[in-house]
């Protein structure tokens, strides 16, 4: 292995310690282990995946060029998450003012019609897609960064939690209560699903 | 069915804190248990359904791929809003510095000791200020109001707020200005007054020819070719 500090396996620590002392590779495999959760983050608050994408990548650029204000490297995660919030935030607002000056169309994730072809989607009619998509950005926002932690990314709750700085027992609660929403409103779907 | 001990285990599967060997005791008494065998299916239709309607249309590989060179090509390119022919004598400059430092003299700004306060002046002074551009002497904590006739130490720092800004005089008619929302720090750097720009904008007009002028940012230092330029710092 060329360079030992990057790899796979390496914590979030030493990878961002090595981006900061000029190893951009290194920014690279976080870029790689955080792409899906960065990406799901913004798809379950901005309806067009394009821009979600958009959103998604300008985060990690931010992210990058204010990696030195990172007090906590071991919660990356969590505060990229955030970074997202801010981002998607900033968009929507432009979006409003645009569409109060100009008279633009402004449509959230619940109003639109689906649009997007997924490239590689494998279980999922595009339709689906974005029943999944819809219900998910109707939770609460705690819970929505909890369950796309746990189920997009993989972390347990014992990860989230350190990831946004919060108790092990609190996270359980939004972990459980989101999940319980989610089967509910998803109950359609995993009858389709269990049928095929 | 007394399936107490299996909820415990699906809480512990949703949460993704289990262990192997729960799991395969999860899944043995799920072969009898109806009740329980539904609510563990669920948990792994959920995460598959999560994981699939949320792919997104980049790869990850993709993505990577495009942010480190936006990365790369930020860091080369932190001149902006300036003529074409301009920026690229000054993009041009970032990569071949070396070489064109040739034929030109180091005017080394002149400095005057204060033996007094230990600060050391610089030969520079205040050309227009507008609204509140504040100032910080080098070890203090204070930041002081600028003044058009404020004397400029090496080692000051100077921050401009919202509608505020200032021209910096040079000895050899050079000039700097600083525009709103930005800091400023004058750094000694190889016995000479290194400008850099923390954060904001700085756009600077010097004279023709003049030495190698550079301006340092938290990204790298920018040599300046041309007579005209700005730097930006986001």
């Amino acid at each position: 292995m060329p360079n030992s500090a990057n790899s796979a396996a390496a914590s979030d620590e030493k990878l961002i310690a090595a981006t900061l002392q000029g190893d951009i590779s290194c920014f690279g495999t976080i870029v790689q282990r955080y792409w899906n959760m960065t990406g799901a983050l913004a798809l379950s608050k901005i309806r067009d995946p394009i821009e979600a994408e958009d959103i998604a990548q300008e985060s990690f650029l931010k992210a990058y060029s204010q990696l030195h204000k990172l007090r906590d490297p071991s919660r990356f995660a969590g505060w990229l998450s955030r970074i997202v919030d801010q981002q998607c935030a900033n968009l929507l607002r432009k979006k409003i003012r645009n569409r109060t000056s100009l008279g633009g169309e402004y449509t959230t994730l619940e109003t639109s019609a689906p649009a997007f072809k997924p490239q590689k989607n494998p279980g999922l009619t595009k339709s689906q897609t974005n029943f999944v998509r819809q219900t998910v950005s109707k939770l609460p926002e705690k819970f929505r960064k909890v369950i796309i932690m746990r189920f997009v990314v993989g972390l347990s709750v014992i990860q989230i939690a350190q990831q946004l700085g919060k108790r092990q027992g609190t996270v359980r609660v939004w972990l459980h209560r989101a999940y319980k929403i989610l089967r509910k409103d998803l109950a359609p779907l995993l009858k389709e699903v269990q049928q095929l | 069915m007394n399936c107490q001990k299996y909820q415990i285990l699906i809480n512990k599967y949703i949460e993704g804190d289990i262990k192997d060997a729960e799991v395969a005791e999860l899944k043995e008494h799920t072969q009898k248990c109806a009740s329980c065998r539904n609510q563990f299916q669920h948990i792994d239709q959920i995460d598959s359904i999560m994981k699939d309607a949320f792919v997104p249309i980049t790869s990850a590989e993709q993505a990577t791929e495009s942010i480190l060179s936006q990365i790369e090509s930020k860091t080369s390119q932190r001149v902006s809003t300036l003529p074409f022919a301009k920026q690229m004598a000054v993009a041009a400059s970032i990569f071949l510095t070396v070489g064109l430092l040739l034929g030109f003299s180091l005017a080394r700004t002149t400095i005057i000791r204060q033996p007094a306060t230990g600060a050391t002046k610089v030969p520079m002074h205040i050309g227009k200020l507008e609204g509140i551009v504040l100032v910080k002497h080098r070890d203090s904590n204070l930041w002081e109001a600028l003044k058009s006739d404020s004397a400029i130490y090496l080692g000051d720092t100077f921050h401009s707020t919202a509608k505020s800004g200032f021209i910096l005089e040079l000895e050899n008619k050079s000039t700097l200005e600083l525009n709103q929302n930005s800091m400023l720090v004058l750094k000694l750097y190889n016995g000479e007054t290194q400008f850099h720009l923390e954060h904001g904008k700085l756009a600077a007009t010097l004279e023709s020819p003049h030495p190698p002028f550079f301006v340092s940012t938290p990204h790298g230092r920018v040599e300046a070719l041309g007579t005209e330029f700005t730097v930006t710092v986001e």
